[in-house]
């Protein structure tokens, strides 16, 4: 991982200062006019005013409700889809090679078929940003579910555990060092979805504000937003996702 | 009263391009309360015998008769203790030893009531809440006898459960298991390629012979307890297990 350890250490707050300290200096410089390289005091005011209107906030919230319901969607059906591929031959055969074919599609290919079956609507985005991310569940589930050491299985079976109990029991907290880095993947996959679909279906979220941006020669509001794209994306990584891993991982004595 | 009845069970298995048949013949009768050590050449399909009397795996022939019923699947009648304990490390010590319970739908407080008994039984209450990790091996096999005991079996099955163990330990769990036998009258099955182990605990001992592999011989053993390694009245027995033993250790490496 590239973070690691605590977050606010005087070489990570001197390097993002610098960065900001240059910034500005390039832009006082004068190289670019301001309407294409804003200061980042610019981009600090614009985002004041898109957090005071509301619309930020609107924005993030909308954009956050899809991408939940749309992770929700591909780790639930990414699960089921990677146990069955994982224990069931005949599953793997047929299904598992789609499922590899489909996995190589981005996200963002989704789109156009998106906008022809469900039209320029939420359902349209979250299917995008389901489908873009169920795969890569999927395939992390199946290689935790294959990787279980076979006497727990039996173990477990012996000590009476049968279908949807020896699910939930074993397969599923056996393979979940392997799921979450599923998850983790997933998410990633699920925030660009969102975000592209956003911008191409041009209906509300974050990537309609970077849209709408774009559209108004708004280079501060531009940038601004792809600041805040960043920053949840960094946030929603180390803590969730680092934290869900850390917790299994001393779990199991593997830390 | 027979508790367990093996009838000519055949295994073979497919190596890379070749048949290899590993029991090729295996008859054996368990009395209630019989504590059979099974000993044998490594490869010679002790292991395998015991998967297929647990339902974990199928004979290629024969059958097993359990109280009277042959053995067509896996049940908690007949608990499998694995060779490097198969603990869930997603547990806690507790959970583990709950868990037949719980599959089983024994509610919560019936479950803590019936594994508090039994991590007693094998001084494991300190480390009820502890993660398998910070287990040593010998408490790992702890955790694991007291999860198959919990299911209150008919019938054990120990695949070599010692094996990895140090000598102090073993010969701690060596006593304690006589112990648990005497006061459970539990029926154990109990492979091992440890003879003097075998002597100590079994009160009959079957020599396999090398693959295809039948009963070579038993052997009762109705020494006092409780016996350690190095009592004199085994050595008589340790040495004739062993005359019949040596000639297959032998044949299983040529």
């Amino acid at each position: 991982m590239i973070i690691t350890g605590k977050n606010f250490t005087p070489h990570r707050i001197a390097f993002y200062a610098g960065i900001i300290v240059i910034w500005q200096i390039i832009s006082m410089v004068g190289v670019w006019p301001d309407n294409i390289f804003p200061s980042p005091y610019e981009v600090a005011e614009d985002l004041a005013y898109s957090a005071a209107d509301g619309s930020l906030f609107y924005g993030i919230a909308t954009s956050m409700w899809r991408l939940s319901i749309g992770l929700a969607i591909a780790i639930s059906g990414g699960v089921v889809l990677g146990i069955f591929m994982a224990r069931v031959e005949v599953i793997n055969q047929t299904v598992g090679s789609l499922v590899l074919g489909l996995q190589s599609i981005p996200s963002i290919a989704w789109v156009p078929l998106a906008i022809l079956w469900f039209g320029l609507t939420d359902v349209g985005i979250i299917f995008v940003t389901a489908i873009g991310a169920i795969f890569a569940v999927t395939i992390n589930t199946y290689t935790g579910v294959k990787n279980i050491d076979p006497h727990y299985i039996e173990a477990a079976r012996n000590m009476g555990a049968k279908g949807t109990q020896l699910i939930t029991a074993v397969l599923i907290p056996a393979a979940f060092p392997y799921m979450i880095s599923g998850f983790k993947q997933g998410w990633a996959f699920a925030w660009r979805g969102v975000i592209g679909a956003e911008l191409l279906f041009s209906f509300l979220g974050l990537g309609f504000l970077l849209n709408a941006g774009r559209s108004l020669n708004d280079v501060s509001q531009v940038i601004s937003i792809m600041i805040v794209i960043m920053v949840i994306g960094l946030v929603i990584d180390t803590v969730v996702f680092k934290k869900l891993e850390n917790k299994v991982m001393s779990k199991w004595g593997l830390q | 009263m027979t508790k367990l009845e093996a009838k000519n069970i055949v295994k073979h298995f497919s190596h890379e391009s070749h048949k290899l048949t590993a029991l090729g013949g295996i008859n054996l009768k368990v009395e209630a309360g019989d504590f059979v050590c099974l000993v044998g050449p490594s490869g010679c399909g002790k292991s395998t015998f015991l998967r297929i009397i647990a339902g974990l795996e199928k004979p290629d022939e024969g059958q097993i008769i359990f109280d009277g019923h042959p053995v067509t699947e896996t049940s908690p009648e007949r608990i499998m203790v694995f060779q490097e304990g198969a603990l869930f490390p997603w547990l806690k010590v507790q959970d583990n030893v709950e868990f037949g319970l719980k599959m089983a739908g024994i509610p919560k407080e019936e479950r803590a009531k019936i594994s508090n008994r039994y991590l007693d039984m094998m001084q494991l209450t300190k480390f009820a809440n502890s993660y398998t990790y910070q287990l040593s091996t010998g408490m790992k096999q702890r955790v694991a006898i007291a999860r198959a005991l919990v299911m209150d079996p008919d019938v054990l099955l120990m695949d070599e459960p010692f094996a990895s163990l140090d000598a102090q330990t073993r010969d701690l769990l060596l006593v304690e298991m006589q112990l648990i036998w005497e006061k459970t009258k539990k029926t154990i099955l109990f492979v091992t390629h440890n003879v003097a182990e075998a002597t100590v605990l079994g009160t009959k001992i079957a020599v396999f012979s090398n693959r295809p592999s039948i009963i070579k011989k038993e052997f009762e053993n109705n020494s006092p307890r409780p016996r350690i390694t190095e009592d004199e009245s085994l050595l008589k027995l340790q040495q004739d297990i062993l005359a019949e033993l040596r000639p297959e250790v032998k044949k299983s490496r040529e």
